[in-house]
């Protein structure tokens, strides 16, 4: 195309960001359903197929990561968005760390074998649904982005948008409450689970409950986002 | 009487050429935006454009065609020395012109083929006072200083006529029930600012192509001295639709597709306000680029937040480009003159 006998006015169109934005979100959500599909294996000890959900996690996570590079190289200092691009990138740093955490979750997940009393299993599956849960409420939001640019932005729309950024902070309470239980519940089968046993479990509960806490500050940046605009 | 002068047919040759041009790359962006927000497919807007650009400058094109072919340069005074003179004047203006545009377009650069001819016929005007033919004071600065001027202006006053364009609109949009309805029935209405567009646009930039032709025929009294035959418009705007079915489609697509963030609303927001700042500049006989106009009007609409993106890196790019014009066709119309001078013809 550069070659061509061609003037153009393309150049004032910039690259718009809210497209990958979108397209990056949807990946860390993948990214979190695998590490709970592993989950699910780890509990029935079927370890190679831990192994291979492990591996498309952090595939998963690297995409996000090309993404999210691909967003901040097209926001050059003369693209001016509809929002402040600072502010855009300060939403885009706790959605990214979504995958992150994802990924540590899945890694932790695969540093210890070991088989999970019932009870343990039930807690922390219930923190695991929860976070999905969470993570499907922040993705419902990031789709209304495409509407709030289609709308320039209205009164109506951005009311629509603080409904799912508390929706999304509701979800991740509930997360929160699981987190505590599940680990009340660990520390119950201690002996059953030995010194290691707890720390292990703990630690990816920790992680776990991390991908909410992300999730949440994402869409509390994203708050901020609209209403500096 | 003064002898018929065969180099009326280089100036002709080369006016075509300008006219082609104008029309396979200026028109076609301008197009291009009704293309990319999928109010029009192409054909459509071939046959839109091509009326309309052909009515414009047909009918509201004389103006700044009178401007670029006797505005700058005391034409008749060097008329009145030697017609001969004129003539070569006006290729050498075209020619520059030609030459610089053609070799921007390579390259890419958003140069604009008004900023081109207007150099260019101001470097023919210096070199005529080189040679004597005319004083330094004679040359039509006062205008020359208002064109340059509407440069700045044009686009700004896009810029701030999209902004409130876009801003009304979205009022009403952002209170329908039904947006994506909305967003359809702009798709209509910008059928019509599109053609508005193009209208426009025929009757500022026909003159960039007949502008030299027209000072040569009157030069040769072939025409009445300070009119413009409705016959050299036909030619003009002829040249500009020819560019525009040819050349004019690729360029088409290319804007077409690179545009997708342009929905109805904006586009019709950013046409209308380019028409309208261009048509009013045709008629105070000024020559503006509606491609200048049109990239201050994606602004004043991003500003209003209509937009998902917009690379202001542009207006840098669009300044140095037409700082650089004015000089580079300026020196070389006046080079090209001494040399055919200089040579003899």
């Amino acid at each position: 195309m550069t070659t061509e006998y061609i003037r153009s006015v393309l150049g004032i169109f910039g690259k718009s960001p809210f497209r990958p934005l979108h397209t990056h979100a949807e990946t860390s959500g993948k990214a979190v359903k695998k590490v709970s599909e592993a989950l699910i294996a780890y509990c029935d000890c079927d370890y190679e197929r831990v192994n291979v959900l492990v591996e498309e996690v952090s595939e998963l996570e690297h995409d996000a990561d090309k993404i999210k590079q691909s967003i901040r190289k097209s926001l050059t200092g003369s693209i001016m968005l509809p929002v402040n691009v600072n502010d855009l990138l300060l939403f885009l740093k706790p959605q990214d760390s979504i995958a992150d955490h994802a990924q540590a979750s899945a890694y932790w997940l695969i540093a210890r074998q070991g088989k999970i009393p019932d009870e343990v299993r039930e807690s922390i599956m219930e923190l695991m649904d929860l976070v999905l849960a969470t993570i499907d409420a922040y993705e419902i939001l990031v789709d209304a982005l495409a509407d709030l640019l289609e709308m320039s932005f209205s009164k109506r729309e951005v009311e629509d948008a603080m409904a799912l950024v508390i929706k999304v902070g509701l979800q991740e309470h509930l997360a929160d409450v699981a987190d505590s239980h599940a680990k009340m519940v660990i520390f119950k089968h201690e002996s059953e689970l030995g010194g290691a046993g707890v720390y292990h479990l703990i630690e990816l509960v920790n992680k776990i409950s991390g991908i909410a806490d992300s999730a949440d500050s994402a869409a509390d940046r994203l708050r901020s986002m609209l209403y500096r605009r | 009487m003064i002898p018929f002068d065969p180099i009326i047919f280089a100036v002709l040759i080369a006016g075509l050429y300008m006219a082609w041009n104008i029309g396979a790359n200026d028109l076609a962006n301008a197009m291009g935006t009704s293309v990319g927000s999928g109010a029009l497919n192409i054909k459509q807007v071939i046959i839109l454009a091509g009326t309309l650009e052909l009515l414009g400058a047909v009918f509201f094109g004389s103006h700044v065609t009178k401007t670029i072919a006797n505005g700058i340069v005391p034409i008749d005074t060097i008329i009145q020395s030697n017609p001969h003179i004129v003539v070569l004047g006006a290729l050498s203006a075209i020619l520059a012109a030609g030459f610089w545009i053609t070799f921007a377009t390579f390259y890419h650069l958003p140069v604009s083929t008004t900023h081109s001819i207007v150099g260019a016929m101001l470097g023919f005007g210096l070199a005529s006072v080189t040679y004597g033919f005319i004083s330094i004071t004679s040359i039509k600065w006062v205008v020359l200083m208002k064109i340059v001027a509407s440069w700045i202006i044009s686009p700004i006053l896009g810029g701030i006529l999209a902004f409130i364009i876009f801003s009304i609109i979205r009022y009403f949009l952002q209170r329908s029930e039904f947006p994506v309805k909305f967003e359809r029935t702009f798709g209509y209405l910008q059928i019509a600012s599109a053609g508005y567009v193009a209208f426009a646009h025929g009757s500022n930039d026909v003159g960039n192509a007949v502008g030299p032709l027209s000072t040569a025929l009157s030069a040769l009294n072939l025409i009445d001295n300070g009119q413009t035959p409705t016959w050299i418009l036909i030619v003009g705007g002829v040249g500009i639709v020819i560019g525009l079915a040819t050349w004019g489609t690729r360029v088409i697509k290319t804007i077409g597709c690179g545009i997708t963030e342009l929905t109805p609303t904006r586009g019709f927001s950013a046409e209308f306000a380019t028409a309208t700042i261009v048509i009013l500049h045709s008629y105070s006989s000024l020559p503006i680029s509606t491609t200048h106009v049109l990239v201050g009007s994606v602004i004043g609409v991003g500003l209003a937040g209509g937009l998902a993106s917009v690379d202001l890196s542009m207006i840098g790019k669009i300044f140095v480009s037409w700082v650089i014009t004015v000089p580079v066709t300026a020196l070389t119309s006046a080079i090209i003159f001494m040399g055919l001078m200089g040579a003899g013809i």
